[in-house]
């Protein structure tokens, strides 16, 4: 193929993409995710990590400011709303997760909407979820670019990667930038992309989807101002191909107004997740709470104590293989941690993660029992790992269990009744009852309601401030 | 029972107990000799590093780099680039009154937008200093503690030395940081070095100057790891200049958030199999710790190896083609007086070092001019020499340019490789009178074999800052830039530039 093209071709859809072209499941689908991000952001908000980054951007202002979500009152310049906000959704790794992996909504939900209340004319819902669904398209596409992408991280961190060329793409969606101004826009994206993975299971992980949202937005604005970057940025292995050893593009389909275009999401759904920690604690947990049931059930009133050892089977994944977290971001990247919760008391929450939940003492206890095994076919993938769990107690019984597949993976998708029933959770921390209830009715409405201006005016509440 | 209790020994150890370290980071942190991991050596050293432990010769190098960096900066806020990344601030952002910028008398920008403009400014035309490993340094640290300089309250404004020790800060962890890969000694392929070890420079740099306890210093420079790489591909493209904008802008930020309490990886310097943290943007990643400021000799690299100041806006690679190419130019002039036409030539050949994004043979904008052997080489044969004006829009268009152009073929040979301190430059022109004239450069005047005089440094500064402010302010910056180390406060520096 003629050099330029894989670019081109990415150019070229981003700007003809339009709504036409969503399809009734694309539509569900990523209303769904709209509905959780926004839950989790909300959620988010009330964490150290949103105030430090808050404080930090405050000493910006502009003349076109955005909404900060459960700030009643503040506003900032929408880069930096789309920072902040950005940061909330990530804070407590309670957002979605995609495959290949990476968590693709963070990075462009805030920077839409922060974008959205910036236009003279609002855009109708549909055009909100066309811009979203360009943003998750473009992660989807360019993670399919590279092998080593399809398997849990070790070097780059994927939100900070593929997440600024998403809001890039959904940015300039929005703005109806021309295809030259698109893939001007990309390239520049591309020179803020990436952040390197030992930062995630540390307070600066959300920041990567805070600079993913921001870095997209700013893209935008400086391509709209006529920046250039290199054209070709897709194509070279010395641009976007710099972040993977393994780089083989292909081109976007040809869009035409009327032809059906196949989107990513429509053939890969997405992973919600049940209490806010890595993906793979997920497996790590309802495995746990199987065989929890299994023990209990035999030994109706049994002591836990009574655990001697406990043997998990999961995939090698360094990041994620913590023995004695101390702080709660290493607690949700820690197979042990989860585990031992889920065995104490059946069940992994948000309320897990606190300081006085893990400094239980028999919490840490069991923590000690714990032994990790990496089987050679227990693949670091998201779509291939499973848990397997074995529990021996000192009268000598074994109970074991197996997870291949947690509730929320894209293979057995959360219903709606519990989709929903998280957002409630989440939102209620910070919204009143009407104003969740508003959000729900709104996003649920969202293609067919003509001015969805009310969305970042209800995440603009907070009870506690009234 | 046996396992367990070899496990809860090994496990409620002080180290993992205190820290809590991840797996694979206990494994690093448990080997024999109680070593500091690099990453605390690093903040360690930022934090402990004092005036005194600047030598005269640094002092006297990295006063250099101050006054050429501001001059460089002043002359790029002449250029469409700097207008455009100055319009986007100050659409977004109403003006935060703190922090000047360069070449707009009055104009004032927060902080980190300040040093964003700055930066870009500063590298705008490709004319900022060059080190050995290759980066940038000075553009991407400069700027950021400029800003900070004017965001403190005028009663506790640094003095010059503290400023000095700020630079030279941001200086050193980028050489350190470079020496960490051998990748990092050759004209870069992946990720565009002032993105990657500039953004960290800055953060440090600024954390110097902040008084960061030193695990604050240590979570800038993670902080910092998070922002850090951009891909070589937008060098040679408008974009580029960014580059450094952002790393200092960047490396402030991080300073910043560490300074409220924000928390990131201990360990991102160091090298833990499994988790990428710095290692990321290289292929090749052995670090090592910096020595302790009490027990060793401490040694600034820039006391080791200088640093190279362009006479003209371009890539470093172009200096050494210009200057060969000027020796054939003169020959030229002797054989056949007056001006050189391009009728006399029938072939130009030139030996350079294989890299693709500095051969062109035909650019068509400015930057990529800036980045092309052929365009550098055929200039300075029409003229002599390569100038700022040779990249001005008239000059790129010049019908005899085009003419020389299209009769030149690049040779890679293998003694030339693509590294700033062993490469040189040769030109080999063919007349139709079938003369063959050669001209060759080993090391260009400017290259830190063969740095500039002072003379010509100022001479190169008060062309650049003349071209936006008056001669006194001029003078007035040479003077308080020779003088920094004296200072009681910077305010003298800061004046000349608001």
């Amino acid at each position: 193929m003629p050099l330029g093209s894989f670019t081109e071709s990415f150019g070229a859809a981003v700007s003809s993409l339009n709504t036409s072209h969503l399809t009734d499941e694309v539509i569900r689908r990523s209303k769904r995710m709209i509905l959780d991000t926004l839950g989790v952001g909300l959620l988010g908000t009330s964490t150290p990590v949103f105030n430090t980054v808050l404080q930090c951007s405050q000493r910006q202002q502009a003349l076109e400011d955005s909404k900060v979500w459960g700030r009643p009152g503040l506003s900032l310049p929408p880069q930096y709303a789309a920072f902040v906000n950005g940061v909330a959704v990530h804070s407590m790794d309670f957002d979605d997760t995609w495959h290949p992996a990476t968590h693709p909504s963070g990075a462009v939900l805030p920077a839409v909407l922060a974008l959205a209340e910036t236009l003279p004319v609002k855009p109708s819902g549909l055009e909100l979820l066309l811009a979203f669904n360009v943003g998750i398209e473009v992660q989807g596409r360019l993670l399919r670019f590279s092998k080593e992408a399809h398997n849990i991280p070790k070097r780059f961190h994927p939100p900070a990667v593929v997440g600024v060329m998403g809001s890039v793409a959904a940015t300039a969606k929005l703005l109806g930038l021309s295809a030259a101004q698109s893939i001007a826009a990309l390239a520049i994206a591309c020179s803020s992309a990436g952040a390197p993975m030992a930062n995630a299971a540390t307070q600066t992980k959300p920041l990567h989807m805070g600079n993913a949202a921001r870095g997209g937005l700013e893209a935008t604005q400086l391509a709209l101002l006529s920046l250039e970057g290199n054209t070709q940025i897709l194509d070279l292995e010395s641009g976007f191909g710099a972040f993977y050893p393994d780089y083989v593009p292909h081109p976007l389909a040809e869009v035409t107004p009327t032809s059906h275009y196949r989107w990513v999401l429509e053939d890969q759904n997405i992973a919600q997740k049940r209490f806010p920690a890595h993906l793979g604690m997920h497996w790590v947990a309802d495995a746990a709470i199987e065989a929890r049931a299994k023990f209990l059930d035999k030994c109706p009133n049994a002591d836990l104590s009574q655990i001697k050892k406990i043997t998990l089977r999961v995939p090698t994944s360094r990041y994620v293989d913590c023995p004695l977290p101390v702080s709660e971001h290493q607690a949700r990247h820690s197979f042990q941690f989860n585990c031992c919760t889920a065995l104490l008391d059946g069940e992994v929450t948000v309320e897990s993660f606190s300081k006085s939940q893990m400094n239980r003492s028999a919490l840490k206890e069991m923590l000690l029992k714990v032994q990790l095994e990496n089987p050679q076919d227990n693949h670091s993938s998201f779509e291939k790992m499973y848990c397997e769990i074995a529990v021996e107690t000192t009268q000598g019984e074994m109970f074991t269990a197996r997870c291949n597949t947690f509730y929320g993976h894209w293979r057995k998708p959360l219903s709606h009744e519990d989709l929903v029933r998280k957002f409630r959770a989440n939102a209620s921390t910070v919204l009143r009852a009407e104003v969740v209830e508003g959000i729900i009715y709104t996003v649920d409405h969202l293609d067919t309601n003509q001015d969805c201006s009310m969305l970042w005016s209800y995440m603009h509440f907070n009870n506690t401030f009234e | 029972i046996n396992v367990c209790t070899q496990r809860s020994t090994r496990y409620v150890s002080a180290i993992s107990a205190a820290r809590g370290l991840h797996k694979s980071a206990l494994d690093a942190a448990e080997r024999p000799t109680p070593e500091e991991t690099v990453t605390s050596s690093f903040g360690r050293f930022i934090q402990s590093v004092q005036p005194r432990h600047l030598s005269p010769t640094v002092l006297q190098r990295s006063k250099r780099m101050v006054l050429d960096s501001i001059g460089v900066g002043l002359l790029g806020s002449t250029t469409d680039v700097f207008e455009l990344a100055l319009q986007h601030c100050q659409h977004m952002y109403a003006p935060d009154d703190v922090s000047f910028v360069y070449g707009r008398q009055g104009m004032k920008l927060s902080p980190t937008l300040a040093a964003f403009v700055n930066g870009v400014a500063a590298h705008s035309m490709d004319f900022d200093d060059t080190w050995h490993p290759a980066t940038h340094p000075s553009g991407a640290v400069l700027p950021a503690l400029l800003a900070i300089s004017d965001m403190l309250h005028n009663n506790s404004k640094p003095s010059g030395l503290d400023f000095l020790t700020a630079f030279n800060v941001g200086i050193e962890i980028q050489g350190r940081l470079m020496r960490f890969s051998n990748e990092a000694q050759n004209i870069p392929k992946r990720f565009h070095p002032p993105s990657v070890v500039g953004t960290l420079g800055s953060a440090a740099a600024c954390a110097c100057l902040l008084s960061l306890d030193r695990s604050q210093c240590s979570n800038a420079l993670a902080i910092a790891a998070s922002l850090a790489g951009a891909p070589m591909a937008n060098a040679a493209t408008q974009s580029k200049p960014l580059h450094i904008g952002n790393a200092s802008r960047l490396g402030l930020e991080a300073a910043l958030l560490a300074s409220r309490g924000l928390e990131a990886s201990p360990l991102v310097l160091d090298a833990v199999p499994g988790v990428a943290g710095f290692s990321a943007f290289y292929e090749d990643y052995a670090p090592h710790p910096i020595s302790s400021l009490e027990e060793d000799e401490h040694s600034f690299l820039i006391e080791m190896q200088d640093i190279a100041f362009k006479r003209f806006p371009a890539h470093l690679g172009m200096h050494w083609i210009a200057d060969a190419a000027a020796v054939v130019h003169k020959t030229l002039i002797g054989l056949k007086g007056g001006s050189i036409s391009p009728n006399l030539v029938q072939d130009i050949l030139l030996r350079v070092p294989l890299s693709k994004y500095i051969n062109r043979p035909f650019p068509e904008t400015e930057h990529q001019a800036r980045h092309s052997f052929q365009f550098n080489a055929c200039t300075a044969l029409l003229d002599g020499e390569v100038t700022v004006q040779s990249f001005q829009p008239e000059a790129l268009l010049r019908p005899e340019l085009h003419a020389l152009l299209s009769r030149v073929r690049l040779e890679h040979p293998h003694d030339n490789p693509a590294n700033f301190n062993i490469m040189y430059g040769e030109v080999e022109v063919t007349l139709v009178s079938g003369d063959v004239l050669r001209g060759r450069c080993d090391t260009f005047y400017g290259h830190w074999r063969n740095p500039l005089s002072q003379e010509s440094l100022q001479k190169k500064f008060c062309s650049n800052a003349g071209a936006v402010l008056s001669n006194e302010r001029v003078e007035r910056l040479i003077e308080a830039v020779e003088g920094l180390d004296h200072l009681d406060d910077c305010k003298p520096v800061l004046a000349q530039l608001q």
